[in-house]
């Protein structure tokens, strides 16, 4: 207990003043000669206990007036426990969430720009020598500075710089960050403030068993943190967001038209009759249309492009909304091919026609070649012997078809699986010649290897007459054969499979998983496909050739070879399409190392990136892609290549918990829910000052008054009606 | 020689003069039973002999007197009346409270307004007064010079002495031989019990008995207020310190008990009991009792 006007604590002396009164009363008394003295005495004799407990009673009460009064005039402290804690130094981490649903504008303002006022004046009222770290939860709590801090001038600088991001707030990782930074911080006291607009996305039923964890984990610490939750801001709904783009194609080439369907959808209740949106294709307008959506709906724009030129394009359709700016456009990078190099790997060699084991699908990946018809072919396929593949066919290939190839050597495997690590794309099919023992043991290894299906046995019969496997008619899920869940681009179902491999399962837990992508009817695999590294296996159970099936007759056959082929080599690695906080990154020829690329960033600045060697290529990486827009990087020498960085689509239902579902929050998670800077100034004022006893003083003053004057007039019983003097008649 | 003037004002004189009519009647309807026809039983009765003095009638000599004395006596009748009143007037220390006029004051100018009236009805009026013992007894007479006699006794009391009205009006029974009116004029303090057993004794003699209780406001508000001393009138020496803000509850409660029971005992015995107190003017609160009992008969 402390006082704030202490010399004010000297008024306690006037709890003597009432026992003078009292004193100087009596010694002042009346004289009063008095007859009768007989009734007077009874009552005396009967009261006469009772009136020196109510005269302490009343002169107690008469003392606690000045004392209460004196009390508090000198504004008393509580300081309880805060007394050892208060005004310490003290190790402050406050996660700021610069998700960017806090730039939502309203009246002038943005409940970012609240937040970070209020971060930079929680951390401009730290006491001197406190520790200091900042979190950005947009940013998956990284920290504004590298490291906690005790220059407070520092903190409150990049504080004044800091932007908001166009990520998601990730609150259990937030916490993470400030569970993990306390680890590194000194002083005993220590606070963590969650500057935060309580969006439900970022506070859902998923999110908050792991806010739980993480709560827990920070109360576990050796010095728990007091955890205050801060609302920032009230709820602005009115959202319109283009949520993603759908491209009609997998991959497009020069001169192919593509389709581009941009999904939009309003979070908020404000009607759009007729919402503008702008189709861009690298920054020049290619077309707009007119949509209507109506509260809470989602809609769908089309937009129709024809690539003139090889290389990479952003695509860009913007709706022309609400202040929400950073999910009103979205953008795309491009790779628009001119060809894609597929090398096939024949394993039986033949210079018949069409006996080799690749001349099916030769003819099916350049129909308009073999044709000898006028128009580019996309895919363009070299066939190589098992002999002859080496590096350097690898690296200039998108997509790489082992067709019945016995084995490939050590250097040859390593080769490929490096190809395959770095975004390539392998396709397999078995055949009468392959060593199966060396696919399992080395293309499969017990599923870490490159191979989805670990092919154990023959399965079927070759011969006629006999009954030949079918595909089972499914819904197919994976891009590279959707297009057939169509009947009108054909069925697999007509196909027959005479002889495939029976395949076996994977030991459990053994490297990436394979997904099975279609079935024959006997029920072992068509093709399955597995992730490795960065790029995609697909492998097929039956041959390439019409040895084992009558795939190559079948009209699907050569789609389906596309598709796939396609698909494959649709893998852009290092990818384009970034979510904001994503590093940029580009894989260069080694001659380009230690060479410098320039990146223009959305702002318009020029950064030069040195280009450092990894393995056997060069790299240029970018990390802060906090802001969404286009990212240009100009290798020395090259055509620029675009990456795209959107603002995560999570934030634009700004929907926000209600009052009560963050009152529920707070209690149960145990901490402290604070709703305005003057709120907070008061629990921190309490915390470090303690609490101000005036107001419960004051009422006790007022109940002291209240009793004094009802208990007199109590003990000096109630007003009675004047003595009647009635006479008393005999008669 | 103290006259009736300087007990009783003009104006209360005219005010119980007008009252003469009516108050006759309520005094001779008071003493209705004690005799069967008042008016018819008047006589005369042998009182003393005084010497002749010129101017008296020569009828009223007593001639036999004469013939023994040789000298010349007027034999002196007194009138006999139906009413025989005594006023029984309380002069211990507790009747001398109040701050402008006392309750002894009161009662004395109570006592000169009803002889007043009773001799004007010739009327025979005595009195007593006592404190712890009877002080004086002057006997009933009807002639108007009496009241002098009575006026001079007011005049000259004083209060003082504790009040013991029980014992005091046992010993004044066998004195008081032939029935009357009794008024008292005290303020009935002290043991109610052996005032009403007192009571019961005059009504056993077939008195009738008329209480005139003299109370100063004080007494029935108890309106004081800061530490107060009060100091007993009656007995030396007790003195009792308290804050009477504290205490007022309890004493009126206290009152009201004591008031009571001389209430109920006073019903019992057949006995007016007529509070007085002394704010109120005193010939109106006489005449407003005359008034009342007026209207009950």
């Amino acid at each position: 207990m402390t006082f704030l006007n202490i010399a004010l604590l000297g008024g306690v002396l006037a709890l003597a003043i009432p026992i003078i009164i009292h004193l100087f009363h009596k010694s002042r008394f009346k004289i009063v000669v008095w007859g009768a003295m007989h009734l007077l005495e009874a009552v005396i004799r009967q009261n006469q206990r009772r009136i020196q407990m109510e005269q302490w009673i009343l002169l107690a009460i008469r003392c606690a007036i000045p004392l209460l009064l004196a009390l508090l005039m000198a504004r008393p402290l509580w300081k309880g426990a805060a007394k050892l804690l208060g005004d310490t130094k003290t190790s402050t981490i406050i996660l700021l969430d610069n998700s960017y649903s806090m730039e939502v504008a309203r009246a002038g303002t943005s409940n970012w720009s609240l937040a970070r006022d209020e971060a930079v004046r929680i951390v401009s009222e730290l006491k001197q020598g406190s520790e200091v770290a900042v979190g950005l939860m947009g940013e998956g709590g990284a920290g504004l500075l590298d490291t906690p801090t005790y220059d407070t001038g520092r903190v409150l600088k990049a504080l004044q710089k800091a932007e908001a991001s166009s990520g998601a707030a990730n609150v259990p990782a937030s916490l993470d960050f400030a569970a993990n930074t306390f680890d590194q911080m000194h002083e005993s006291v220590r606070q963590l403030i969650v500057l935060t607009d309580f969006q439900r996305v970022s506070f859902s039923a998923q999110e908050d068993s792991l806010l739980s964890q993480m709560i827990a984990r920070l109360k576990k610490s050796a010095a728990p943190p007091s955890v205050t939750l801060f609302d920032i801001g009230p709820e602005v709904r009115e959202n319109v967001a283009v949520e993603s783009l759908d491209f009609s194609r997998l991959m497009v080439g020069v001169g192919q038209k593509v389709q581009i369907r941009a999904n939009l959808r309003n979070f908020g209740d404000q009607r759009w009759p007729d919402l503008r949106v702008n189709f861009r294709v690298d920054g020049k307008d290619k077309g707009a249309a007119q949509i209507k959506l109506g509260p809470r709906e989602k809609g769908q724009v089309l937009f129709t492009h024809v690539f003139d030129t090889a290389g990479s394009h952003v695509v860009e359709v913007s709706a022309d909304a609400d202040p929400l700016k950073a999910d009103n456009t979205f953008l795309a990078s491009m790779q628009v091919r001119d060809r894609v190099p597929v090398l096939l790997v024949d394993g039986e060699p033949n210079k018949e026609p069409l006996k080799s084991e690749t001349a099916f699908a030769e003819i099916a990946l350049q129909p308009f070649a073999a044709g000898r018809v006028e128009l580019a072919d996309l895919i363009n396929p070299r066939v190589v012997a098992p002999e002859a593949l080496n590096q350097q066919m690898l690296a200039e290939s998108a997509v790489v078809i082992l067709a019945n190839v016995r084995k490939l050597n050590d250097n040859q495997l390593r080769f490929v699986e490096e190809f395959v690590r770095n975004g390539g794309g392998l396709l397999i099919f078995p055949g009468a010649k392959i060593d199966t023992s060396w696919y399992q043991s080395a293309l499969h290894r017990d599923g870490k290897g490159l191979l989805p299906l670990a092919y154990a046995q023959l399965a079927g019969d070759a011969k006629p007459g006999a009954t030949p496997a079918s595909v089972v008619s499914q819904r197919f899920e994976n891009p590279a054969l959707e297009l057939f869940n169509d009947p009108r681009n054909g069925s697999m179902a007509d196909a027959a499979v005479r002889l495939w491999f029976k395949t076996k399962d994977a030991p459990a837990g053994s490297g990436e998983p394979s997904v099975v992508l279609a079935r024959l009817d006997s029920g072992d695999p068509l093709f399955a496909e597995k992730k490795f590294g960065e790029g995609r296996v697909i492998a097929c159970s039956t041959a390439l050739d019409a040895d084992w099936s009558n795939l190559p007759m079948r009209p699907f056959y050569l789609p389906l070879l596309q598709r796939l082929t396609v698909y494959l080599a649709s893998t852009i690695y290092p990818p384009r399409n970034l979510d904001s906080g994503k590093p940029i990154a580009a894989f260069l020829p080694a001659a380009d190392v230690d060479k410098k690329a320039t990146l223009t960033t959305p702002g318009g600045d020029a950064i030069e990136l040195k280009i450092v060697r990894k393995g056997s290529l060069g790299v240029a990486e970018f990390t802060r892609t906090q802001r969404p827009g286009l990212y240009t990087l100009t290798p020395p020498g090259g055509s620029p290549i675009h990456y795209v960085v959107n603002a995560n689509r999570r934030e634009s239902d700004t929907s926000k918990l209600t009052d009560q579902e963050i009152t529920d929050l707070a209690k149960s998670h145990g901490v402290l829910l604070v709703r305005s800077s003057a709120e907070y100034k008061e629990h921190e004022q309490k915390r470090r000052f303690g609490t101000e006893l005036w107001k419960p003083l004051l009422w006790a003053l007022l109940i002291f008054f209240i009793a004094e004057m009802v208990l007199e007039q109590l003990f000096a019983g109630v007003r009675r009606k004047p003595t009647s003097l009635q006479p008393q008649m005999a008669r | 020689m103290s006259h009736v003037a300087d007990f009783l004002t003009p104006s209360d004189l005219q005010r119980i003069g007008n009252l003469q009519v009516f108050a006759r009647q309520v005094v001779e309807g008071f003493c209705s039973g004690l005799h069967r026809s008042p008016h018819k039983g008047f006589s005369v009765e042998f009182k003393q002999h005084r010497p002749y003095v010129p101017g008296d009638e020569i009828r009223h000599i007593d001639w036999r007197v004469f013939g023994r004395s040789d000298r010349y006596y007027i034999r002196e009748y007194e009138e006999e009346t139906n009413l025989r009143a005594t006023l029984i007037l309380d002069r211990s220390g507790s009747m001398g409270y109040g701050a402008n006029t006392s309750k002894f004051e009161y009662a004395t100018k109570l006592a000169a307004c009803l002889s007043y009236l009773m001799l004007q009805q010739a009327d025979s009026v005595g009195m007593v007064t006592f404190d712890t013992e009877i002080r004086r007894y002057i006997p009933p007479r009807s002639r108007v010079s009496h009241l002098k006699v009575l006026v001079d006794e007011l005049e000259n009391g004083k209060t003082g002495g504790e009040t013991e009205l029980g014992n005091v009006f046992h010993d004044l029974v066998p004195k008081l031989h032939r029935r009357g009116l009794l008024v008292i004029l005290s303020d009935c303090f002290g043991d109610v019990a052996t005032f009403l057993k007192a009571m019961a004794h005059f009504r056993h003699a077939h008195h009738e008995i008329l209480v005139f209780q003299i109370w100063d406001r004080d007494e029935l508000d108890f309106p004081f207020k800061g530490w107060t001393q009060f100091e007993c009138l009656e007995r030396a020496g007790i003195k009792h310190m308290l804050d009477p803000v504290l205490l007022r509850q309890a004493y009126l409660e206290n009152l009201e008990k004591f008031r009571d029971e001389l209430t109920r005992g006073c019903r019992r015995h057949k006995i007016d009991l007529v509070p007085f107190c002394t704010d109120q003017p005193y010939a109106e609160a006489l005449a407003a009792y005359l008034s009342r009992r007026l209207a009950l008969k």
